[in-house]
């Protein structure tokens, strides 16, 4: 049942972003866009388009948990928890994100000819997999789109505009994948390491989500009214039918204990009105 | 007649300003009760602390059966047609695809859907999502029913019918709570509660 939920959630985040045509021609368009406007840099385009992938995925992720901020509440209070929906979301867009990296990827080893292709491969499918639990986390932090593509632009943009030895740079979050970029570059460097940070990285940013997403969604489950057999719990509404009374004989507002006149009374304290039927209410 | 929802001593506060203060609620199997009161007075909030959306301050909750909440605002998926959020939320009351949609199909019906199975929710118009809205809380046949308003852009055939449906729901042993501006039907409910504005938040009752 739980493997359910958290499939639907994944297939209704798809069908919810595939009919997002432009937003779907951007996410392939952006990175693209990236590394020819900064190819001639040479072989530093890649690691910068590699890098500026991570705008179009954690955008797209970004995106998804702040369009659907007003129906989260009311699905978590139809049944589904916090972290089905999260799972689900990342079920989605950690294969589209793969997918956008394998085509990137391909472009990228093409034009740039890297000394290490695979590494580079490698470098950008972690780029894109590390975006889906940024932008996760940021959509579920913030309050507004607009602050969390403020937050979103900060923190890839200065990973890219940073040198990787730099602490602005070691803090970000795609300061591993950028290590495994820079060494698809030349014929050696480091990737157990930076595959490490990132690993530990995205299981952190994924926490996050999931503390930020339970607070946000967050519903209280009342206690159980045990007032009969009936009342008892799921299914209990099958019970025999309970009719209190005529129906429609129109309201009496002032009957009973409550004020002939009809205005509210101050309060200054608990009071109490009987209603036509003896019950004390209010 | 048992008691379904009970709400006592409700308090809640936005910065300064009291919005509830000590409120009392209950709800018996088989009774309908129109919550009213001004813009402001809280109608909203005490239905969402109702519902278990937002915290109160002080004072609890507690309710019998299943809980159906339908919001002022529909909160739905823009790109996402009827048949997905039929099995959306189907899903999350335990059932499966089929089931979800003929289910949610057959509360629609009964409220004059007319067919947009491939439309996603935004070329609805307002009444049309509004009886969307409603066809979700009724999901999961609760036995307890939060409407905040849900009648918002019916046409008018659809509005007598929602409210003819308090009968139904009446008959069927729910405990229904109407946030209603509509005065004129309060003769359909059981019992008005009445919140009244900021600052004095003294509320009253009547029977119906």
């Amino acid at each position: 049942m739980r493997a359910g939920r958290i499939m639907i959630m994944a297939e209704m985040h798809g069908r919810d972003l595939l009919r997002r045509h432009v937003a779907l021609c951007l996410l392939f368009a952006l990175p693209f866009s990236f590394y020819v406007a900064s190819s001639d840099n040479g072989p530093s385009a890649a690691a910068s388009g590699g890098v500026a992938l991570a705008f179009a995925v954690s955008g797209a992720a970004l995106f998804s948990v702040l369009s659907s901020r007003a129906a989260d509440q009311r699905l978590v209070l139809s049944g589904y928890r916090p972290f089905e929906m999260l799972l689900g979301r990342l079920l989605f867009l950690g294969p589209l994100a793969l997918m956008i990296a394998g085509l990137f990827s391909l472009t990228i080893v093409e034009l740039s000819t890297p000394a290490r292709p695979w590494v580079v491969t490698l470098g950008i499918a972690v780029v894109a997999l590390q975006s889906v639990p940024f932008g996760l986390a940021v959509g579920a932090a913030v309050p507004r789109e607009l602050e969390g593509t403020l937050v979103l632009i900060g923190v890839v943009g200065i990973q890219l505009a940073t040198r990787l030895d730099t602490v602005s740079s070691k803090v970000l979050p795609f300061y591993g994948p950028r290590q495994i970029l820079e060494a698809g570059l030349v014929h050696d460097g480091p990737l157990a390491r930076p595959l490490f940070q990132t690993f530990a990285y995205g299981v952190a940013m994924l926490i996050a989500a999931r503390l930020f997403v339970s607070r946000r969604v967050n519903v209280s489950r009342h206690e159980p009214l045990l007032t009969g057999p009936r009342a008892a719990g799921p299914g209990a509404e099958a019970g025999p039918a309970v009719k209190p009374g005529p129906v429609g004989a129109g309201p009496a507002v002032g009957t009973g204990a409550a004020p002939a006149n009809g205005t509210a009374p101050a309060r200054t304290g608990p009071r109490h009105f009987a209603g036509r039927r003896g019950r004390v209410s209010g | 007649m048992a008691t379904q929802l009970r709400a006592s001593g409700i308090c809640k506060r936005f910065g300064p300003t009291i919005i509830l203060d000590r409120v009392e609620l209950t709800v018996g199997a088989g009774e309908v009760v129109g919550l009213t009161g001004e813009n402001g007075a809280g109608k909203t909030t005490l239905m969402r602390i109702c519902a278990g959306l937002v915290a109160p301050d002080a004072g609890r909750v507690r309710i019998a059966g299943r809980l159906g909440y339908c919001p002022q605002v529909p909160g739905l998926f823009d790109l996402l047609t009827t048949n997905d959020h039929l099995v959306m939320f189907g899903r999350a009351a335990g059932m499966g695809r089929q089931d979800a949609i003929a289910r949610g199909h057959a509360i629609l019906d009964e409220f004059g859907y007319p067919i947009h199975d491939k439309a996603v929710t935004q070329d609805l118009s307002g009444g049309t999502r509004q009886k969307l809205n409603l066809a979700i809380a009724l999901m999961a046949d609760p036995s307890v029913l939060l409407l905040d308003e849900p009648y918002q852009g019916f046409d008018r055939g659809t509005y007598v019918n929602f409210w003819d449906h308090c009968e139904t729901w009446r008959r069927q042993g729910k405990a229904v709570v109407i946030v209603t501006h509509m005065l004129a039907e309060l003769a359909r409910v059981d019992r008005v509660m009445e919140l009244a504005p900021h600052p004095s938040r003294a509320h009253r009752w009547a029977d119906a």
